[in-house]
């Protein structure tokens, strides 16, 4: 057990990240348990405990009675200096165990941009880096979360990967992991593996062989055991109301990023928005009864004491039975103070007007993101939002007494052209004076926020290149001459951020040696602007002898074989290849949770169906 | 209208909450415990709790109060029963009072603190002793108090209600110290060992003191047995 000095953690900021013991976090003896499971997110504690997907596995894997599940975040530069100066090995939260003596460590792959500290993290913890240089002693190290559906460039860095939802697999893991102890650890760490590798939506990336040709392009990957598939298909949940979900989620001490409950409506979305790889990642759409989220919601008040709730979702505004959900759980509640809120509002009066239903009185500001500037991208972006949408819902928020504005877009997309950039000027100058208009008032605040478009693996923008730095430069500064109102406030993306992004997100197997230098030389939190450190990076590519715009700025041909193909969310290549054309072509596709179907391929794929309950009135 | 004085912990559990998130941990708790409790009016309605003293983050207490107004009167076994349940490790309820009527709020009446101040023992203990008696026998003290935003001078030894006791313990050094609290100010114990180390010269790592707030009175009382 790690002991922490007074003064050590006293030196540091905020020390409660660091001493765990909230309410209801579970302490078992390792020594009445089969099985350790460490789940880890490679953030800070804030953004860590924020995670739901790890607030649900630590649930399922706590109800065993023969598995600990324990938490694991990243430290702050602050601790891990001390850490570092002390020879404190990264422990968890729960038992102060270090994550050393842990059967498995899960790393939660959220973003890109953290891949630098799960090696910092694996450092801290004494634990091999490469996959191949562990020892039986060591932990399996097994990654999972959105970034599973192209982990090429960190492949050397994890045992093994769990695809798509893991309510069910992480299960089956871990009893094939007792098993396997029970059979005397049969073959060491290769027989484990081997044993994961037959389960439906586990990828053994040691178990495959990646061949080049002469242009640097991939001639194929090919399973070399006969354990592993040569095409790994996502795990899926088809029914959410018999899955388990948090009901006793840890409680913080200290404020978090999202300090609230979350009830999740439901899963998928299928609005098809092109640019978005959740959208693909996590089809169908599968909701929860109304009857399971009232139950839900009052085991979880009870259980925290949480004064919010969040409805979440990837498009909370498109649950099926949301009016009547909202009125039945505000009347559940009407005694407890309990503020609701919805945190992703669609762009239309129904929205506003259900945000102004769950008095989120403090009026302190709305979100929509049309992600485009002009008709015509978003149509080529197949985000279904027109002006008069946004005019309407923006009039119903003035009318309703919001005074605040944000609106998020993308530079970059494909077929852009200098006109749809001046129309997010145009866009937002619109809107304040839609508020002049409607109050007969100054005194709108428009917040513009512009991110640098990153082309995602599954979908239909996964051939395209991604704009140059000075391309994003150019058309930053394009929009900012164009925004003239002293009400409209500009911000936009660190463009390097995103270039990077944009090369780890569709590269291959030959990054590992990049993302590890980058570590070596000082590399973490680069998704925090104030760490990120674009010359390291630059340097690292440098050093390994690799060009990063190979990957992000390079047009992928149509036939090229990708490096992320024999890991997938089910969907088929002709579906994306179809959408790419229809974006070209500025066409719209229907939304299929209550359209036609566009024929993805994920349902017949995976054995599953679309659940919207707004259909069972029909 | 009926409120409850409670006397409560803050442990070495969570040694490292701040006296904010304590605050709220506590509202989470009272929560869980689905007690009556009162919320101001208004658009953003707090929970009707207030606490007697703040607590620096580091320092555990066996000593903390608490008020809570609740909407309807519920019995005191109750009422310990359902918030002993919701507390977090690091709380215990150690005692629970009904009571009726106005009474002036606690930050207003505590007059004096106690602590005790545990820290390794690595220095010579003569050179401590010698210290702490330059330290009681000093009539005047100027400390030099920095927050971020600003620095200030402040005599310290008008905060001293008795003089400074050690002790060694187990390779611990164990101080005692007794300090007032007046609408003018006060003085940390986490103050008084920088004081120590600068001032006279004390061989301590004050990094390492596990400070503990043993006692809180007004007019020589509990604030719980004032109601």
């Amino acid at each position: 057990m790690v002991k922490l000095d007074p003064a050590m953690i006293h030196a540091v900021n905020k020390p409660a990240r660091y001493t765990g013991n909230e309410f209801n976090a579970i302490q078992k003896d390792h020594a009445q348990v089969q099985c350790t499971f460490a789940l880890a997110l490679p953030d800070v504690y804030e953004v860590g405990m924020s995670n739901l997907g790890l607030k649900i596995l630590y649930e399922i894997l706590n109800k065993r009675g023969d598995t600990a599940a324990e938490r694991v975040y990243t430290p702050w530069i602050d601790m891990e200096a001390k850490m570092r100066e002390n020879k404190i090995p990264l422990y968890s939260l729960e038992t102060f165990t270090p994550l050393s003596q842990f059967d498995f460590v899960g790393f939660s792959l959220q973003y890109e941009m953290i891949y630098t500290n799960i090696l910092n993290m694996l450092d801290l913890a004494n634990i091999p880096l490469f996959a191949a240089e562990r020892k039986d002693s060591d932990p399996f190290i097994v990654g999972g979360g959105p970034c599973v559906y192209n982990t090429e460039p960190i492949a050397e860095f994890f045992d093994f990967f769990i695809v798509g939802e893991g309510e069910e697999i992480i299960v089956e893991v871990v009893e094939c992991y007792i098993q396997w102890k029970k059979d005397g650890c049969a073959q060491g760490r290769q027989g484990l593996l081997k044993r994961l590798a037959i389960l439906d939506g586990i990828y053994v990336p040691s178990f495959y062989a990646v061949q080049y040709n002469a242009e640097n392009l991939i001639e194929s990957v090919l399973p070399i055991y006969p354990e592993a598939r040569s095409l790994v298909q996502k795990r899926v949940v088809k029914n959410m109301d018999t899955v388990t979900f948090v009901e006793n989620p840890v409680v913080p001490y200290i404020d978090i990023v999202h300090d609230r409950i979350m009830l999740e409506l439901f899963r998928g979305c299928t609005r098809g928005c092109r640019f978005c790889q959740a959208g693909i990642s996590y089809r169908p759409v599968r909701e929860r009864t109304p009857e399971q989220l009232r139950a839900l919601a009052k085991q979880l008040v009870a259980s925290t004491g949480y004064d919010e709730m969040a409805l979440t979702s990837l498009s909370s505004a498109d649950y099926s039975c949301l009016g009547e959900f909202v009125t039945d759980i505000m009347e559940d509640f009407k005694n407890e103070k309990l503020a609701l809120s919805l945190p992703s509002l669609r762009i239309d009066s129904f929205s506003i007007e259900l945000a102004h239903k769950l008095q989120q009185v403090r009026k302190s500001g709305l979100t929509f993101a049309p992600e485009a500037g002009t008709q015509r991208l978003r149509d080529v972006i197949n985000k279904g939002v027109t002006e008069e949408n946004l005019e309407q819902a923006v009039r119903s928020a003035f009318e309703n007494g919001w005074n605040t504005v944000k609106l998020y877009f993308m530079m970059g997309l494909p077929t852009e052209t200098d006109e749809d950039i001046i129309g997010i000027a145009r866009l937002a100058q619109k809107v304040v004076d839609l508020y002049r208009e409607v109050t007969g008032k100054r005194g709108a605040r428009v917040t513009v926020s512009v991110a640098c478009f990153v082309p995602k693996p599954y979908t239909p923008f996964q051939w395209f290149p991604q704009n140059t730095q000075e391309e994003f430069a150019r058309k930053q500064k394009l929009l900012k001459e164009h925004i003239r109102d002293r009400a409209i406030q500009f911000n936009y993306h660190d463009a390097n951020i995103s270039y990077l992004e944009g090369a780890i997100t569709r590269g291959d197997r030959r990054l590992s040696k990049v993302i590890y230098e980058a570590f070596k030389q000082g590399a973490k939190f680069d998704g925090w602007s104030e760490l990120f450190r674009n010359d390291i990076w630059m340097k690292a590519f440098e050093t390994c002898g690799i060009d990063p715009t190979f990957y992000n700025q390079r047009e992928r041909s149509k036939s090229e074989l990708l490096p992320w193909e024999h890991v997938t969310p089910g969907v088929n290549k002709e579906f994306l290849l179809r959408e790419y054309h229809h974006a070209l072509k500025e066409e719209l596709t229907e939304d299929c949770r209550r359209g036609k179907c566009s024929a993805c391929g994920v349902c017949p794929n995976l054995d599953v169906k679309v659940v919207d309950w707004g259909k069972r009135h029909d | 209208m009926t409120k409850f004085r409670t006397e409560i912990t803050k442990g070495d559990e969570i040694r490292y909450v701040s006296h904010l998130d304590y605050a709220s941990l506590m509202e989470r708790a009272i929560r869980r415990a689905k007690l009556p409790v009162a919320y101001s009016e208004g658009f953003n309605p707090h929970m009707k709790i207030s606490f007697a003293s703040a607590l620096a983050v580091g320092v555990t207490s066996a000593a903390e109060y608490m008020d809570i107004e609740l909407k309807e009167p519920v019995a005191e076994d109750v009422f310990c029963d359902r918030l002993r349940q919701a507390l977090p490790k690091g709380v215990k309820l150690l005692r629970a009072k009904m009571f009726e009527g106005k009474q002036k709020a606690m930050m207003a009446i505590v007059d004096l603190a106690e602590y005790t101040v545990q820290i390794p023992l690595t220095g010579d203990q003569a050179a401590i002793c010698e210290a702490v008696q330059a330290y009681n026998l000093a009539p005047t003290i100027m400390y030099t108090r920095r927050t971020p935003k600003s620095c200030k001078e402040v005599e310290i030894k008008q905060y001293m209600q008795e003089s400074v006791q050690v002790a060694f313990v187990n390779e611990m050094i164990v101080f005692t110290m007794k300090t007032k609290i007046t609408p003018a100010g006060s003085v940390k114990p986490g103050e008084i060992l920088q004081v120590f180390k600068t001032q006279f010269s004390m061989p301590i790592l004050e990094d390492e003191a596990l400070i503990h707030r043993t006692g809180l009175y007004a007019g020589g009382q509990t604030p719980i047995d004032l109601v």
